[in-house]
């Protein structure tokens, strides 16, 4: 298993080895591009395969690990991160056709997501917090290039953004990691142990409880802003939504919930200590009816499609928080589950995007209009995308949300359940009336082109189905997987 | 006063020129002392405590890093961007960072007695210091709109958690600092692109004069 662990960090870099050295030609990086990411998917998820039942392994001197719930995570690498980048080859072409990009651009765009996608993996198995700390800054410095691949005064005002408040957010980290390491030391005495996750968690009850709580705010300060969590999740619509939109949705679907993990693993340590959950779940309830509400009010007056999408990836983090919010094994099931099906509705959602954008030219959903006859396909696609989002019945989201009322209301938080609904009802709203701005009526605006090529709609139509299949049946291995991920939170 | 606590304070008084001067030549200058005083500090540190000898190294480290290094680079910038100082902030020169500096020292008063309790090296005042110059950089990252300034105050606080870090964890594997210092470095790196970027296409470097992505 060691090599399996090892292997699946190395292959990112190898491919990006393997793309630097060749020229920008079209077909081959297209080709490598492709390979190596499917190499990559393949490697990761016999990982996690191996973790379902509850097993966890170790690298490099534990520096390295996984465990179920690291499992849940890098299957969201896994699965989204490849469709994504598969439909990433046809976008660019597109790009370089408008001439929007040159080849240049496109070569730097698949180094970057392969470094990007080694810095992801790394945070998701680092058994070292330092490391996983220092993973996760990693990947803001590799996808500030993917989001301001286009050379302009708006991408390089939101890379700069991008930069500076992420930067800004994870110092607070980082001394919620300094911290944590000196509170853990004092009670492991050993300085390589203390740096661990895996012995951090077995020794959460001796740890100091007044330092944990100190250090979950910090924690949840850093790691909150990088996931999106208001109110420091203003770098996030204009970073999503400036980027191409390849990159939006790989940050959406699989970088927040990077930072979601660490979130959760202090969110472990902490509950499992002295100060004991109530206090970690009263936070995480604040702050995410807090970010819910802040998003539900900014999705409603959105005319950007891209952006609008962004404010759904900060109320959606919103509901993973919420999730552990409401706690308990049912609340953190429902939270774990969440962060699968918004990673592959939104990873959909981000792309139909791309070939919305492509046919009308334009991000504002006020000039579209009448996409049922423009691009069936797309139409149908965008359909199943802004249906899961807004949490109808059988499809994906709905199945974790309903999951989550449900934990809710099994403990007595009627409060916070009823302000949890009240808020995705204004979501319901707002992201109807854009849907029919979109979808029916003639065009408003100009349409360079029709439906797009199948081979673009192919990754996309993938993801349609998988929202489909997790929005309609339970399946058993990812069911396993989470009750596991679930029991190491809880501490059981 | 020891010099542990005259050099802690130092780094204060710096840190507060970094913020303050409003010349960018002579706050980059200011920066480069400042990172000196955190080597001469990790020095210290060495000789006086037994087992801190690791700290040799990180000095070394630091010194060729961001005494060197870092500099090297925003002079770099500063020589491709055509503004010598910085246009008058909102909150004036003088009054935020008195402001900062008092809610720096405030914060780092309040919390500074739970890092002591686990704190290797039990020194006070390298601490507050170390609390205060963090809490001053994201202040100057807050108070300031020059994207130079802005860099500058992520040097800042990035040596306030370099100094927090030696104080209570300089026996933590290598690889913790190797990490730290690799992303700071990088990050100095790609804020540099993006500044000099951001002259070319607004021909300043006062970020809230971009205001294109909002709502």
């Amino acid at each position: 298993m060691e090599f399996l662990l090892t292997a699946v960090l190395l292959v990112p870099i190898v491919v990006t080895l393997v793309l630097l050295f060749f020229k920008a030609e079209k077909k081959l990086l297209g080709v490598i591009h492709v390979a190596g990411s499917i190499f990559f998917s393949v490697l990761a998820l016999i990982l996690v395969s191996n973790v379902v039942e509850g097993d966890r392994y170790f690298a490099f001197d534990q520096l390295i690990f996984i465990d179920s719930l690291g499992g849940v995570f890098l299957t969201l690498i896994a699965v989204t991160g490849l469709l994504i980048n598969i439909y990433a080859v046809k976008y660019m072409e597109w790009e370089v056709e408008k001439g929007e990009l040159t080849q240049k651009d496109v070569k730097l765009f698949f180094v970057l997501s392969h470094i990007f996608i080694f810095t992801m993996t790394l945070s998701i198995l680092a058994n070292n917090m330092a490391v996983m700390w220092a993973a996760i800054e990693a990947t803001t410095l590799s996808s500030v290039f993917m989001v301001a691949l286009k050379k302009g005064k708006r991408s390089t005002e939101s890379g700069w953004k991008y930069i500076v408040i992420c930067s800004i957010g994870l110092a607070f980290a980082l001394y919620a990691t300094i911290l944590l390491y000196g509170a853990g030391f004092s009670v492991i005495g050993d300085g390589h142990d203390a740096m661990l996750w895996t012995s951090l968690m077995d020794n959460a009850e001796l740890i100091d409880a007044d330092a944990l709580k100190l250090i979950f705010v910090f924690a949840l300060i850093g790691y909150g802003t990088k996931a999106g969590l208001a109110p420091t999740h203003t770098w996030l619509p204009d970073v999503h939504s400036e980027g191409p939109s390849p990159a939006s949705a790989m940050l959406s679907a699989v970088l927040l919930k990077c930072a979601v993990l660490a979130i959760v693993r202090y969110y472990g340590i902490v509950g499992n200590s002295m100060v004991g959950f109530e206090y970690v779940q009263n936070l995480m309830l604040i702050i995410s009816l807090i970010t819910i509400f802040i998003a539900a009010l900014f999705i409603l007056r959105q005319h950007d499609v891209k952006r609008m999408f962004a404010y759904h990836s900060v109320e959606h983090i919103g509901i993973i928080a919420f999730g552990f919010g409401i706690g308990g094994p049912l609340g953190i099931f429902a939270a774990l589950f969440h962060t699968l099906t918004h990673s592959l509705t939104k990873a959909l959602a981000f792309c139909v995007s791309g070939n919305i954008i492509k046919i009308y030219g334009t991000r504002d959903m006020t000039k579209m209009g009448g996409l049922v006859k423009v691009a069936p396909a797309t139409a149908v696609l965008f359909g199943i995308a802004i249906c899961s989002l807004a949490g109808v019945p059988l499809l994906a989201i709905f199945a974790s949300e309903f999951m989550m009322i449900e934990a809710g209301l099994s403990t007595g938080q009627y409060v916070a359940i009823a302000l949890f609904i009240i808020g995705l009802a204004i979501v319901f709203i707002g992201i109807f009336s854009h849907f029919n701005d979109i979808m029916f009526g003639e065009p408003k605006g100009e349409i360079l082109s029709g439906e797009v090529e199948l081979s673009a709609n192919l990754p996309l139509i993938a993801l349609a189905g998988l929202v489909i299949i997790f929005g309609i049946f339970s399946v058993d291995s990812w069911m396993t997987l989470l009750s596991n991920a679930t029991k190491i939170i809880v501490g059981i | 006063m020891d010099l542990l606590g005259i050099l802690s304070i130092g780094m204060i008084g710096v840190a507060l020129a970094v913020f303050g001067l409003r010349n960018y030549k002579l706050a980059v200058s200011a920066y480069v002392v400042q990172a000196l005083i955190l080597v001469c500090i990790f020095l210290v540190l060495a000789s006086t405590h037994e087992d801190a000898g690791a700290l040799y190294s990180w000095a070394f480290i630091a010194l060729i890093t961001k005494v060197i290094f870092v500099p090297y680079i925003l002079f770099r910038l500063l020589k491709k961007i055509d503004i010598k100082s910085e246009d008058e902030p909102i909150t004036g020169f003088f009054v935020s960072p008195i402001i900062a500096l008092g809610f720096s020292l405030a914060t780092a008063m309040s919390l500074y007695p739970i890092y002591l309790k686990f704190s290797l090296i039990q020194e006070h005042i390298p601490l507050i210091a170390a609390i205060t110059v963090f809490m001053l950089g994201i202040f100057g990252f807050i108070l300031r709109k020059s994207a130079i300034k802005q860099i500058l105050a992520f040097c800042t606080f990035e040596n306030g958690i370099h100094l927090t870090l030696a104080l209570t964890a300089y026996n933590s594997p290598g690889i913790v600092e190797i990490g730290i210092l690799t992303d700071a470095i990088f990050a100095v790196i790609i804020m540099s692109i993006l500044a000099t970027r951001f002259y070319k296409y607004f021909g300043s470097v006062d970020v809230s004069k971009a205001s294109n992505l909002k709502g």
